[in-house]
């Protein structure tokens, strides 16, 4: 080892004082036909991001069909009143831009970042695709034929198979139990249920308009009252889902995947949506748990015992229901070991006070990060659609730091009882069954499955 | 359209470790990191994964922070970290509030001076480095396509051509003798750039870089393997079995002009021809148009970032009813169109246009969480290769200096059967479930 210099310290040098973050000026707005408007000005790239979201999505849609709102989403930017699908992606290269359009369980959006000094025209296109997609009839047929590839394909990936498997036992006749539509429900996708969902989900006053960059927000206000002003449409009617399943006593769930040389493991349990008032308190309880690099279960499971590359947990919250996860994907042979120190960690939170000095580092932890999402203009774009999509309090951001830092170990200790359910937790395994069915088993009584869902004895 | 002006001061200090700073007080948050002139290419022979292995290493423990204390101290200041190892790289880098930038420093600046590692910390990251290659390819359908493929097929030098995640014969063989050896040889402040962009006063960086920087001592100039090819002569291909996927694939590599020669600007906006998204020659041929693939993608992955031999790839899973030779066929057609008839002005400026949009997005771009990452990787790797990180804000003007003529005349040259190799990913016969 090298001599040290001695003004080099060996100690870790104290933090500075902190600079207050500035935040972004958030303008708020709605065009008299409904559509939300939300603009932050961020001025670090010439460019601006944007997204287009409808407040519907394949929840609201599955009583016409499993996975239509995203079919809609994708065969949506296939051609318009005005351009055919080549003209589309040649115009969207030439405004220097990418865009997407996909629907997930709530919501359908059509997202897009490109050159400011193009806004304009860019946006124009966005409002077309939003209002004049034709969805002509050879796009559909060949999206159609490609998604029964992808459904099939999907089924080869144990992370899709333990999350699907988990969405099913916790949501049960609810929608948000179906992630997937199965090739049968694919095969049988119609041209009109498409238009039928589009004329629905489209609309202005089912709409959030969302632009971060590099732009005055007043003009741009002014921009998109031009190009969006004369759209109308209502909100649409979704019917009322049913009750979520709510799985008492901890069951394992196995998905058979021949000569997996690994095993996924996701266990998971209901929790909380992003507007319940513990939302904050649980995503503390989380961090500590498994939500960051420095949780007690990466340390326990990766650090201390190898088990498993990138172990982590998190609240998953939908737009009704939320739910709490935890994933490992650990060596065949240590699968009960791996299972039985994701309950221990669980369980400790549920019975010890977290020590204040490891609270006060999750605090840092997660006011940190919190304001590093908003120095780039998508990781802004993401906090704001967070905020607007689930009508989170106007100061949401600008308080969020704060009540994170009020927490103590008491409201940890009450979080962790009530949301990390360790004796109702579901249990998804993902691999050979030869090699971890005896292994699981020892946590709970057990079903298995094949990799289509079938049930198998 | 205005020039680029991102601000940069740089030196090197008396150790020859090179310093980059790029100043930014929009927010209170500063990216940190390390860049060290190594990477799987040149890890030592019959030691492959090992460059990896050891980046998992330099989070086991330094002089004066043990085991987990790096991990800890940076979440614990609101922080992000993490490490990657690429061809010719190996980086380390947080992001955390500026408050914490001395401690980030200090953390950085022990592990460079000192790695203090036991066969424990060893052993417990050759387990979780063989779970990162379960999961990342082995347990997966694709997995390792086409990155660690390819390179077998194609190249013919070791350097070029190994197993860069690692045997695990390999990698069980590793003890910690080479991890020291790897460390005193390459891990040192000549090797090296330091890069602290974001919150940081400007003139205020490079005097933190020397306060804890400044002692360690400089090493032997580290010795690197010549990682030239021999001519190729003969197209070159190879099977690989796929064990879960149902779709047959196929990747296609060409070996691309070497970096920042004329030929190289041109040959990127090929790439931005062939396979610029839905619009790129091979989506809208394979996949929207004759429906023979169901992706079509690829390209000259991280362009700025490689220093020796690399390929832009191809990589296409097509439908099973077209054969590979089919496939291949269709392939080979899109490839002769733009050899043969070239492209239009109008393409060229919508190439130009996206090149330049995509430029800056790579500048804003983050990576988990941690803002300014794109930048971060461009200065570094425009210092280390290049000496040169100015280039960041100059680099775009070759690009759209290109013109239609070397366009197609780089389609010409280099994209022949004696400069390619394909990789065939055959999805074997599957049992039933039982």
């Amino acid at each position: 080892m090298a001599t040290r210099a001695a003004e080099v310290p060996t100690t870790v040098p104290a933090l500075s004082a902190e600079r207050p973050v500035t935040w972004p000026k958030v303008t708020k707005s709605r065009l008299a036909n409904g559509l939300e408007i939300v603009l932050a000005e961020a001025h670090s790239i010439p460019k601006f991001h944007g997204q287009l979201s409808f407040k519907s999505g394949n929840a609201a849609a599955i009583h016409r069909g499993l996975g239509l709102a995203e079919m809609t989403a994708t065969v949506l930017r296939t051609g318009t009143a005005k351009r055919a699908s080549r003209q589309i992606e040649e115009d969207l290269r030439r405004l220097g831009a990418d865009l997407s359009s996909s629907a997930g369980s709530d919501t359908s959006a059509i997202s897009f970042a490109g050159l400011s000094e193009l806004a304009e025209p860019l946006l124009a296109l966005v409002n077309e695709l939003a209002r004049e997609a034709s969805f002509p009839e050879p796009e559909f047929e060949r999206e159609r034929r490609q998604k029964l590839e992808e459904v099939k394909l999907e089924r080869t990936q144990p992370g899709f198979l333990a999350s699907e498997r988990l969405r099913k036992v916790l949501f049960g006749a609810h929608p948000y139990a179906q992630v997937s539509p199965s090739e049968e429900q694919v095969a049988a996708y119609k041209r009109d249920d498409l238009l039928q969902i589009y004329r629905d989900f489209y609309t202005p006053e089912n709409a959030l308009l969302l632009l971060v960059g590099d732009f005055d927000a007043a003009a741009m206000l002014k921009t998109i009252e031009k190009v969006f002003g004369n759209w109308a449409g209502k909100k649409p009617v979704v019917p009322a889902s049913a009750t979520p399943a709510h799985p008492h006593g901890r069951k394992v769930h196995l998905v058979h995947v021949p000569g997996a040389v690994q095993t996924q493991i996701l266990a998971g349990c209901h929790a909380i949506i992003r507007k319940h008032p513990d939302w904050i308190r649980l995503g503390l309880s989380n961090s500590l748990y498994g939500g960051a690099f420095n949780s007690r279960l990466v340390m326990n499971i990766r650090e201390d015992k190898g088990y498993t590359y990138s172990p982590r947990s998190g609240v998953n919250p939908l737009r009704q229901y939320g739910y709490f996860s935890i994933s490992a994907a650990v060596r065949n042979d240590v699968v009960a070991a791996s299972l039985t120190e994701i309950f221990y960690e669980l369980d400790k939170l549920r019975s010890v006070p977290v020590p204040e000095p490891e609270l006060a580092d999750a605090r840092n932890y997660l006011s940190g990060i919190f304001s590093m999402g908003l120095a780039t203009q998508d990781g802004l774009l993401s906090q704001l659609a967070t905020v607007a999509l689930n009508e989170l309090p106007d100061d949401y951001l600008e308080t969020y730091r704060d009540k994170v830092r009020a927490l103590t170990p008491a409201d940890l200790l009450a979080t962790a009882r009530k949301y990390f359910d360790s004796a109702n937790m579901q249990i998804v395994v993902v691999g050979d069954r030869t090699q971890i069915e005896e292994q699981a088993h020892l946590f709970g009584d057990t079903e298995i499955f094949d990799a289509q869902g079938k049930h198998l004895s | 359209m205005n020039r680029l002006q991102i601000p940069i001061e740089n030196t090197t200090l008396a150790n020859g470790l090179k310093v980059v700073i790029a100043p930014d007080s929009s927010a209170p948050v500063v990216t940190l990191g390390v860049y060290y002139k190594i990477g799987f290419r040149l890890e030592p022979k019959g030691r492959s994964g090992f460059a990896h292995l050891f980046e998992h290493m330099m989070f086991q423990g330094s002089a004066n922070a043990p085991k987990m204390q790096h991990i800890k101290l940076i979440n614990s200041s609101g922080g992000l970290l993490n490490g990657s190892t690429h061809y010719d790289v190996t980086n380390y880098f947080e992001s955390v509030p500026s408050n914490a930038l001395e401690r980030v420093l200090w953390l950085e600046a022990d592990r460079m001076r000192a790695l203090k590692v036991d066969d424990e910390n060893l052993r417990n990251q050759r387990d979780v480095v063989k779970e990162e290659v379960r999961v990342n390819v082995m347990n997966q359908p694709y997995g390792g396509f086409p990155w660690l493929d390819l390179p077998p097929v194609a190249f013919r030098n070791w350097a070029n051509a190994h197993n860069f995640y690692g045997d695990f014969a390999d990698l069980d063989a590793a003890d910690l003798r080479d991890v020291q050896s790897f460390f005193k040889t390459y891990y040192v402040p000549n090797n090296a750039v330091l890069l602290v962009l974001g919150d940081v006063k400007p003139g205020e960086g490079a005097a933190l870089a020397q306060k804890y920087f400044g002692d360690i001592p400089a090493g032997p100039p580290p010795p690197f393997a010549d990682p030239g090819e021999p001519e190729q002569k003969e197209e070159r291909r190879g099977d690989v079995e796929e064990k879960f996927g149902t779709l047959p694939a196929m990747a296609i590599g060409y070996t691309v002009p070497k970096r920042r020669t004329n030929e190289w600007y041109a040959m990127a906006l090929l790439d931005q021809a062939l396979h610029g998204g839905r619009a790129g020659r091979m989506y809208r041929d394979l996949v929207l148009e004759k429906q023979i693939a169901v992706e079509a993608d690829g390209g000259i992955e991280d362009i700025f970032g490689y220093n020796g031999p690399t390929q832009m790839v191809t990589r296409l899973l097509h439908k099973p009813e077209y054969s590979s030779e089919t496939t291949l066929a269709a392939f080979d057609e899109v490839v002769r169109e733009i050899q043969n008839t070239g492209i239009s002005e109008d393409e060229l400026n919508q190439l130009k246009v996206k090149w330049r949009s995509d430029y800056f997005s790579t500048l804003d771009g983050g990576r988990s969480g941690m803002p300014r990452y794109g930048l971060m990787h461009l200065l570094a790797c425009f210092t280390l290769f290049d000496n040169e990180p100015q280039l960041v804000n100059s680099i775009l003007d070759g690009f759209l200096a290109v013109k239609r003529e070397e366009i197609q005349g780089v389609a010409k040259r280099v994209l022949r059967p004696e400069n390619r190799a394909i990789v065939f990913r055959k999805p074997v016969a599957k049992k039933e479930a039982a």
